[in-house]
């Protein structure tokens, strides 16, 4: 079963094509993402998150084509993009909580969720803090804590775990696996075996094709 | 590497990274275009610079040195606005902080490539006021003579610019909102302390008060030879008087003044290379006593390990609005200071003192505001969620007017009329909506903070 679906999607930069001709059914469940760098795995992620328009080919959300059905996926969408400017001067809950009300969710319940997702993180203890004060590792946190706010039926992660310790990584590997009962996952990662393990697809993205692995 | 390589190094990068932005193109384009609207008409329509309420007879050196006052005062802060919010405003720090590099030379070198950018956009204003002046001048049309009265005033001033722009970024506290207040309470300074002291004889000590170089000129060509100028709008009087633009640029010590500027300019470069802080994450604040109580956010609540997952508000647009209510008044201070406001409305004359507390207050927090939401680097993941941008644009104008609201509440009451909330609204609305605007197209907050500095000014004094 999948709710999103990817039809010969293209795209190209300036002349340099991305991918080209990539029709795949997202599952339910974790769907890893692999490939050199540069592939272009994050361009795929970003087209995945709408983050991103492809240049060709069309992306349908519950069998209902984008652009249609853009705001209905991104009302039950959490991305993680790699980069983000996140803002210095506020703390980790405020704009966590700026993100909920833009996910359109309750800010009471938001605001205990963000609560649990951080204790199960490591990162409960620093929330009222501001975020420039923050380490690259508890950045990477924040934004992967914010993208599972509310019940996302697709979650998309750009590398949620790099910069982060063995252990640390585990924790958010937990919470990955657990989503992905009952949420589509599509991450980047490097191996992890934990991950592996849970698995339901594993994608190669190189030489502009993504291919079952 | 020899510091000389260094700074033509930094120096280079810095021309490049000008050249491949838009900014740098809007602007050779926008200065000449905009010529015609800093000399004034007269009907008084355009930027007047007026002697004792009468337009000057606008031979070729008054074109000249009307063009320079009004670009070393107006627009100075539109070329500061340019300088703090072009493609160079970040650097990689990380890694030149703690490189061989002399400090100076690098700073030197951006310094220079600042200095060129607006020097360029200078010599494209020159060339349009000669444009000008072949249509318009009494007299002979003399390019000569409309290009250097227009350098000898702005283009030490824009130099100057320059070197500020590496004096505020050197520290941390410039580097932060605060800087564009430093720059804000230095052009007021520079435009008021020379109109102090106009009235001493011209020196070069006296002259070099005169950062924006408007003054000498002005008194020293005017009939009467007193300080009874305009600069900027007003009624203006029919009929234009002569003014001696070549005598006045000729006041003793007012050349070599100018060229000073330019080498302090060169030492205050240094002299931030040698203040330079380096970047680091701000260490959490330890504030002693009562003001740390007030202001610190306490530890979290506890958390539930069981808390279900959020479901979608019963009303996400008031939620949203909530949302960018608390996020505007983010932190204790600001609602310390809210209440500071509110309380000065019960002052009498409000529309001096309470609405501008008020006002300045919301200018910070919501440009703050208005430039998070819009920097470039975060706009890709607030893109992905639920609530379209113009939804979101609209609930940080309308949390402002609510600001604005609460905090002319006091003063409604105690008055019993409706007048304050009126102003507080009306004010508070088209401040959001300029910080919008401005947040949209820069991608920060500090346009929107810097034009709403100078526009809460005018409202102040006005």
């Amino acid at each position: 079963m999948s709710n999103l679906h990817l039809d010969a999607i293209g795209k190209t930069y300036g002349g340099k094509t991305i991918f080209n001709g990539v029709t795949i059914h997202v599952p339910i469940g974790l769907t890893l993402l692999t490939g050199p760098s540069g592939a272009g795995k994050s361009t795929l992620l970003r087209i995945l998150a709408t983050a991103e328009k492809p240049s060709r080919g069309k992306l349908s959300w519950k069998n209902t084509p984008l652009p249609a059905a853009r705001r209905q996926l991104r009302r039950t969408l959490g991305y993680a993009p790699q980069a983000v400017d996140l803002p210095d001067d506020l703390t980790a809950r405020e704009f966590a909580m700026h993100m909920a009300a833009l996910k359109g969710l309750d800010l009471t319940a938001a605001d205990a969720q963000f609560g649990a997702i951080t204790s199960a993180i490591n990162l409960h203890g620093d929330i009222n803090q501001r975020i420039a004060t923050f380490s690259g590792g508890m950045r990477r946190r924040l934004v992967f804590a914010q993208a599972l706010l509310g019940e996302p039926e697709l979650i998309i992660l750009d590398e949620p775990t790099a910069e982060l310790d063995d252990q640390t990584s585990g924790l958010l590997e937990a919470l990955i696996v657990e989503r992905a009962a009952k949420a589509s996952v599509v991450m980047t990662t490097h191996a992890s075996d934990q991950l592996t393990a849970h698995a339901a697809a594993s994608w190669r993205v190189e030489g502009g094709q993504v291919t079952p692995t | 590497m020899s510091a000389i390589a260094v700074a033509r190094s930094a120096m280079t990068v810095s021309l490049l990274r000008y050249s491949r932005s838009w900014g740098l193109w809007l602007l050779l384009l926008v200065a000449p275009i905009g010529a015609r609207f800093m000399i004034a008409r007269d009907d008084g329509s355009g930027m007047q610079v007026a002697i004792g309420g009468h337009l000057p007879v606008m031979t070729s050196a008054t074109l000249g040195m009307c063009l320079g006052i009004v670009v070393s005062t107006l627009l100075l802060p539109v070329a500061f606005l340019y300088l703090r919010s072009n493609v160079t405003r970040r650097n990689p720090w990380q890694v030149d902080e703690v490189s061989g590099g002399s400090r100076a030379a690098i700073m030197l070198g951006r310094f220079a490539a600042d200095a060129l950018v607006l020097l360029a956009a200078l010599t494209a204003l020159t060339a349009a006021g000669w444009l000008l002046g072949w249509q318009i001048v009494t007299g002979p049309f003399q390019p000569g003579w409309i290009a250097l009265p227009l350098w000898l005033v702005a283009a030490p001033a824009l130099v100057g610019l320059a070197a500020l722009r590496q004096l505020l970024d050197a520290r941390p506290l410039g580097r932060r909102g605060i800087g564009e207040l430093m720059f804000f309470i230095l052009w007021m300074a520079s435009m008021v302390i020379p109109i102090i002291v106009s009235e001493r004889p011209s020196s070069f000590a006296i002259n070099m008060v005169d950062y924006s170089g408007f003054v000498r000129p002005l008194v020293a060509g005017s009939p009467s030879g007193d300080n009874d100028f305009s600069i900027g709008g007003g009624q203006i009087k029919p009929g234009r008087v002569p003014l001696d633009s070549e005598r006045g640029i000729s006041a003793p010590g007012y050349i070599s003044s100018r060229f000073a500027w330019v080498a302090v300019a060169i030492a205050l470069t240094v002299l931030a290379s040698m203040v330079y802080a380096p970047h680091s994450a701000p260490r959490r604040r330890r504030i002693a006593g009562l003001l740390a109580r007030m202001l610190a956010r306490g530890p979290p609540p506890p958390a539930i390990a069981s808390a279900p997952a959020a479901t979608i508000a019963r009303s996400p647009l008031a939620t949203l609005l909530l949302a960018e209510f608390r996020l505007i008044g983010a932190g204790k201070l600001f609602r310390y200071l809210a209440i500071i406001a509110a309380l000065l409305g019960l002052l009498p004359d409000f529309r001096h003192i309470g609405s501008p507390a008020g006002l300045l207050l919301l200018v910070f927090g919501l440009s703050a505001h208005a430039g998070r939401s819009e920097a470039r680097g975060l706009r890709q993941l607030i893109a992905t969620t639920y609530t379209p941008p113009a939804m979101r644009r609209g609930a940080l104008i309308a949390a402002s007017v609510a600001w604005a609201l609460v905090m002319s509440l006091p003063a409604a009451l105690a008055n019993w009329s409706l007048d304050p909330i009126v102003l507080a609204g009306s004010t508070g609305a088209a401040a959001a909506v300029i910080a919008m605007l401005l947040a949209m197209i820069s991608g920060s907050g500090f346009a929107a903070r810097m034009v709403l500095l100078i526009l809460w000014y005018v409202y102040l004094s006005s």
